[in-house]
């Protein structure tokens, strides 16, 4: 531990200037473009796959040849919402234990966390047409769900209104935490207070504790429920665990971007790299031990009504995915983000950070994905084999679609307009009080 | 802690004490007292600077930024541990595989012999585990530790690095050693006191103490004991029961089927049937399926009939002949004429012997015998034949006699007695010439 | 010429006063283990905890000779007092390693006035914690064929079951603990050493000196040792993480109601080190006044620990709230019930205990006021103990005397010989405690010394 501080460089360069702007442009050119792809290639598609899949008005009996495209919304939807959410977390705990090395980074970490009223608002084009009445996203909203015991005492929380009315709430208290945060520190760089840093950290207690209600449910309410007659306690820390993944390799991408315009090139050193590397690696194992948590505990009580969502993920087309995540998402990256020179030698993180993010993306694709694919027999009004757990392994098959990238990307090009809608003024907290020891950082 | 910056005199770098009152033995190095860690650091980068590399420092912790002034190459023990960590991985899911998948596959509620999910506890423990060891043991060979004597412990200023002294040590075989110059360049580096450290003058004392060697040899000794006992056991045959020291409920205080006890006068556990009485199950009150003897008013005889619980059917005489090929036609023979396997091999001895002849028309004895007695014939035995009940149990014994008595039939038949459909298949024998 | 000798000389007075800051801390820890006698309530300390030991033995007699029909275990409830104090020691040993390993890999450097005693807590409950699951076997004897080893049966062990999880686990981490604890404990025993040689107490001065490996100080091996004592932290903290899972594996792995659910790896290994801490701080708090300690275990440090017990008992709150959500949500009738027959079936009492005792009383660490009043402190740390230990209890209890069978449905009462048994392993905890507090360096003195400002004095400070 060194007791050595720094000052900021004379020559830095911390002020944003046109950088938020230009990263918005970038990000909306992005979004309108990707999106625009994805349009025409479901107006162009054959809306049979749609039929194939289950996926039909209830009321017209036409194919819902929008469902897949809306499943590919949630997923870059929730993909976009985690990297905010896992780059929060570091604010928070940056606060609540006096941390030291992230100061050069928080003011970055609370930019890309700020973005979170961009990515609720992005979010209303599914939570829109749920309310208003389309069934073929999430099964709990289609008739038939009333039909299925299991699934009909849950359908009041279940429900278009409440899962509308729960996610205003998410939005509502994630924005405000993350503006909170952010406005206070952009308070100190006026004053340079040090009481603002123990308001925040009195704050950062609290905040951890709604932070952690919020994300558990938000992941149970948006991702689990795709498969609602399933269910698992660990599947809110496993969706946390695996949002720090992509919130670090995030934040290290976009610091990195932010020196490559010349800004920060004296404050961000390969020592905050380090640490940047070494969160995603913990998070790394840490993500693969609560999703192996997961998936042993259900494979060894082999008790069907959890299975079956491992069956439809373990067996057919999707067990090379489950394959290249196991091997992707943690192996390969544990193993070579243990040494201290992949995380400090700077093109070497940038390559892992860009691997994890792409896995990131694949670990809710594969989350989701499997369930697009419904049955919608009746066997009788009393037992219903219907829904998203249904139909045999091979029913389930991984139907790729060029809009599940496009989607995606054009999700992110949303993100990066929310981020860079907050990147202005000071790049850096220049007047908080750890931010020498921050600059003066080393590892052993 | 002296204010002095000179070095201390020399004592003589030989044997030959100068003012000291005691002998000193070889000069092993020079030891150099400072005040700071900054000013251990600034030394050592100067020592290194000169070119010294048999050099050392000591400090009661770490201290931060010296291993850089000394020029201390990085320790490659974190990949052995990686390695060892690997290992143990490898052993651990081999382990397993190998005793639950290969070597003896148990179905363990229907889990795969070879569960991977089930072996990755225990895979992710052995891993860590031989990291472990690889770290601990191999920091301490990597150390060259335990070590528990060295030269400069002679130094009384050497007692000190473990509370709050910051000391370099250069030694004598370090090839720009030098007496003069040595000394002068800790001093010039900030020392506040520079000593020079000798061995011991006795040779002797240099060398392991008798008493150590002799524990350690002793206690190897006794430590061998229960291996040497182990193994002459395995290899050696006893009499003796083995030692028990845990009963387990192996020796119980009960009798045993047929032991010899004192407690009656015969000597004998075994009390015998008790007079008037039966087994269970074994009260077999039906005399004419157990016996084949019918009771009437005018007397007991054999029965002509087949008992009631007997179905006569197909089926029955299927069993019936699949139970007199077991046990029949070794000496009767396949056609009951009394010429089987045995007496073919009597004859073929040179003796003469044949079997009673079932179904002799000529001699009708057997035909004309009710069905009970050839049931009490086929259970108790004939003159040579032995009774058959132990093996043949009772309803079986019925079904042998029903194939016996299609067996008399069907070897006295003739022409007529043939289905007129089945006639033309026959193959007629040749008229006698 | 002058000016340069009064720089000199100031120069000098201040590295004086940081070599006697050095030598004050040698002599304060050093101070517990020279004292010529004892300390009174030492002494009252030992002697208590040698009953309690002598109790326990006896009841582990009566166990062995008689049999598991001496415990309250019922064919129903067949696990009750025996695993709830192994999981409960366990998770008391997991706050040693935290502030070991966690804590160093997070640079907390407050960490090293207190975690020497805490990793010598982790090595003494992991002992007491194995003696449950090898007693609860009935035929200890026979414990060593979970050992995989050569023999003519091709009788190997069934390692996919959790309870030969927990072997591996139970003993890499003891075995880990030792090791790091003793690496840990190296150059303080030289310290011992030199003092005892200085002092001319040679048998002491032996002892301590072989243990001790001839350490000398040296930075070529002390860099060597700060690598392979970093990866060993490094190797420790997800060791602690994986033991706690496999531990409440056992649980999780079933199909009980109550047992079976995703969550509880995590919910475990939180509640561990929530426990743990307690623990540590419920022998700290009185050691540092008696031993006269404040200045080295500071109030500080203690505060941060308050904080981390209220993040962990928020983390096990957090559990508790996704338990009951899920079993609502799941639609499981059998999940459903359990969870209504914890709060108001045969055992709603002990339920109630263990919410308090984990969730309302953490919330007064909100306050600076009670986190820095010590004796508040101790008392909510053992408020904190009693509710993990009923929290384990609810879980293994209820879900046991109320699972599918109705007609199998009982109550568990224990016996004289389970309660012997748990007061026997707290006295073998405290009497090994003590004896190591009185004979062992219980700070670790080089690493303070390493922490504090003076190790720096001297230094040029960098552009």
């Amino acid at each position: 531990m060194s007791v050595l501080q720094k000052s900021l460089h004379p020559d830095e360069k911390y002020k944003a200037g046109k950088l938020g702007q230009g990263l918005s442009r970038i990000g909306l050119g992005i979004a309108v473009v990707f999106f625009a792809i994805s349009i025409l290639v479901v107006v162009f598609s054959d809306p049979e796959t749609a039929r194939n899949a289950g996926h039909v008005d209830h009321a017209t009996g036409e194919p819902a040849k929008w469902a897949r495209f809306l499943y590919d919304y949630v997923i870059g939807w929730s993909y976009i919402f985690s990297i905010c959410v896992g780059v929060f977390w570091l604010v928070l705990l940056h606060h609540l234990v006096r941390g030291r090395w992230a100061t050069a980074v928080r003011r970055i970490a609370e930019a890309m966390a700020t973005a979170l009223p961009v990515v609720f608002a992005a979010g209303l084009v599914f939570v829109i047409p749920l309310v208003a009445g389309y069934d073929n996203l999430y099964f709990w909203a289609h008739p038939d769900a009333a039909l299925s015991p299991t699934l009909a005492h849950k359908l009041g929380w279940l429900s278009p209104g409440f899962f509308a009315v729960r996610y205003v709430f998410y939005a509502v208290v994630f924005s405000a935490m993350a503006a909170y945060f952010a406005r206070k520190s952009r308070q100190q760089d006026e004053s340079g207070d040090p009481k603002i840093s123990e308001t925040l950290r009195v704050a950062s207690g609290p905040a951890m504790i709604v932070y952690s209600l919020v994300t558990c449910f938000a992941a149970f309410d948006i991702l689990m429920s795709m498969a609602p007659k399933w269910y698992s306690t660990i599947y809110g820390v496993n969706f946390w665990g695996s949002a720090c993944v992509g919130g670090f390799s995030a934040l290290g991408l976009l610091v990195l971007g932010i020196q490559r315009t010349g800004r920060l090139t004296h404050s961000v050193t390969p020592e905050h790299y380090h640490d940047i590397g070494k969160w995603m690696f913990a998070f790394t194992f840490f993500w693969a031990y609560t999703a192996f948590s997961q998936f042993m505990l259900q494979w060894y009580g082999n008790m069907p009504e959890e299975t079956v969502w491992y069956k439809y993920r373990l067996f057919g087309d999707w067990q090379w995915v489950s394959i290249a995540m196991l091997v992707g998402f943690w192996a390969f990256p544990f193993v070579f983000l243990m040494s201290r020179w992949t995380k400090r030698i700077v093109p070497s993180l940038v390559f892992f950070a860009v691997w994890q993010l792409v896995f990131h993306w694949l670990d809710l694709y594969w989350n989701v994905m499997p369930s697009y694919d419904w049955t919608l027999e009746v066997h009788d009004k009393a037992r219903v084999s219907a829904g998203p757990l249904a139909g045999s392994i091979a029913y389930h098959h991984v139907g790729f679609s060029p809009i599940d990238i496009t989607v995606w990307i054009a999700l992110i090009g949303v993100l990066l307009f929310g981020i860079g809608r907050n990147l202005r003024g000071n790049l850096i907290p220049v007047k908080d009080p750890t931010l020498g020891l921050s600059l003066a950082h080393e590892n052993l | 802690m002296s204010d002095e910056r000179t070095p201390d005199s020399p004592s003589g770098d030989d044997d030959h004490g100068g003012t000291a009152v005691r002998r000193e033995g070889p000069l092993f190095g020079v030891l150099a007292e400072f005040d700071t860690p900054g000013e251990l650091i600034d030394a050592a980068r100067k020592v290194r600077a000169a070119g010294y590399t048999e050099f050392d420092c000591y400090s009661p912790f770490p201290v931060h930024g010296i291993d850089e002034a000394m020029g201390i190459r990085r320790t490659i023990l974190p990949v052995i541990i990686f390695l060892g960590g690997f290992a143990g991985t490898v052993g651990g899911l081999v382990l397993q595989w190998w005793c639950n998948a290969y070597n003896w596959p148990w179905n363990i509620s229907g889990k795969p012999a070879w569960s991977i999910p089930a072996n990755v506890p225990i895979g992710f423990e052995t891993t860590i585990l031989l990291a472990v060891f690889t770290s601990f043991f191999g920091m301490w060979i990597a150390n060259k530790l335990p070590q528990v004597w060295h030269p400069f412990f002679r130094a009384e200023r050497f007692n000190h690095i473990t509370d709050d002294a910051f000391l370099i040590g250069i030694e004598v075989r370090d090839r720009r050693f030098d007496g003069e110059a040595t000394p002068k360049l800790l001093a010039d580096a900030g020392a506040i006191s520079v000593e020079r450290v000798h061995f011991d003058p006795s040779p002797a004392v240099r060398v392991m103490p008798k008493w150590i060697t002799a524990f350690i040899v002793a206690s190897t000794a006794f430590a061998l004991i229960p291996f040497a006992v182990a193994a002459k056991a395995r290899t050696s045959h006893s009499t003796e029961p083995h030692i028990h020291i845990f009963p387990d409920m192996d020796f119980q205080p009960k009798y045993k089927s047929d032991q010899a006890m004192d407690l009656f006068g015969d000597g004998r556990e075994n009390r015998g049937e008790i007079a008037g009485t039966v087994a269970r199950g074994s009260l077999d009150a039906d005399d004419l399926f157990f016996r084949g003897i019918e009771h009437a008013p005018d007397g007991d005889s054999w029965t002509t009939k087949f008992p009631a619980r007997l179905t006569i059917n197909d089926q029955l005489m299927k069993r019936g002949k699949n139970r007199f090929e077991i046990y029949c036609t070794p000496c009767h023979g396949y056609d009951g004429r009394g010429m089987g396997a045995v007496p073919t091999r009597v004859a073929a001895g040179g003796g003469a012997w044949q079997a009673r002849n079932l179904v002799d028309a000529g001699n009708p004895v057997v035909i004309h015998m009710p069905n009970g007695q050839l049931f009490n014939t086929i259970s108790n035995g004939y003159n040579t034949m032995m009774g058959y009940a132990a093996q043949i149990p009772h309803a079986d014994r019925w079904a042998i006699v029903l194939y016996v008595r299609a067996l008399q039939r069907s070897q006295n038949a003739g022409l007529d007695d043939v289905p007129a459909d089945h006639r033309s298949g026959m193959q007629m024998p040749e008229a006698p010439q | 010429m002058s000016t340069a000798d009064a720089t000199m000389d100031s120069h000098h007075a201040e590295a004086g006063k940081a070599r006697e800051a050095f030598r004050a801390v040698t002599r304060d820890v050093a101070w517990v283990a020279e004292a010529p006698r004892p300390h009174k309530a030492w002494l009252a300390a030992l002697a208590v905890s040698l009953v309690l030991l002598a109790i326990g033995l006896y009841s582990i007699y009566v166990l062995v000779t008689t049999g598991i029909g001496v415990w309250g275990n019922s064919n129903t409830v067949c696990w009750a007092w025996d695993i709830t104090n192994f999981v409960w020691w366990i998770g008391i040993g997991h706050a040693g390693t935290l502030i070991s390993a966690v804590l160093y890999l997070t640079r907390q450097t407050w960490r090293v006035s207190i975690n020497r005693s805490a990793e010598a807590m982790t090595i003494f409950a992991v002992m007491c914690a194995g003696l449950f699951p090898l007693l609860h076997t009935g035929r200890p004897w026979f414990a060593w064929w979970m050992i995989p080893h050569p023999n003519d049966m091709q009788m190997w062990p069934q390692f996919r079951s959790p309870l030969m999880w927990d072997v591996f686990a139970v003993t890499t981490y003891m075995l880990t603990s030792i090791l790091f604890w003793y690496m840990g404990m190296v150059p303080d025993l030289a310290t011992f050493r030199d003092r005892c040689a200085a002092r001319g107490d040679k048998l002491r001065a032996i002892i301590y000196g072989a243990v001790a490996l001839g350490w000398r100080g040296s930075a070529r091996q002390w860099h060597r040792y700060e690598r392979a004592y970093l990866i060993l932290a490094g190797l420790a903290t997800p060791l602690v993480f994986s033991v706690h899972s496999v531990v409440s594996f056992d649980f999780a792995t079933s199909q009980l109601p109550g047992w079976h659910t995703t969550i509880f790896p995590p919910y475990f290994v939180a509640g561990a080190i929530f426990s743990g801490f307690a623990m540590v701080f419920t022998l700290l708090i009185p050691a540092r006044h008696l031993f006269n300690l404040k200045h080295i275990i500071k109030d500080e440090h203690v505060e941060a620990a308050c904080k981390i017990m209220l993040a962990t008992g928020m983390m096990v709150g957090l559990a508790y709230a996704t338990e009951f959500f899920i079993a609502w949500y799941s639609g499981n009738m059998f999940e459903g019930f359990t969870f209504i027959n914890r709060a108001f079936g045969p055992f709603w009492w002990a339920y109630f205990l263990m919410v308090g005792c984990n969730v309302l009383v953490p919330q007064a660490f909100w306050f600076k006021k009670v986190r820095r009043t010590p004796i508040a402190i101790f008392c909510l740390c053992l408020l904190i103990n009693v509710g993990m230990w009923f929290e384990r209890f609810v879980i293994i209890a209820t879900s046991l005397a109320r699972s599918f069978l109705p007609a199998q449905w009982s109550y568990y009462t224990p016996t004289r010989y389970d309660v012997g048994l748990f007061i026997g392993t707290l006295g073998l905890f405290f009497t090994l405690f003590l004896l190591f507090f009185r004979y062992a360096p219980v700070i670790a003195i080089s690493e303070v010394k390493g922490a504090m400002p003076e190790a720096h004095a001297g230094k040029k400070h960098q552009p």
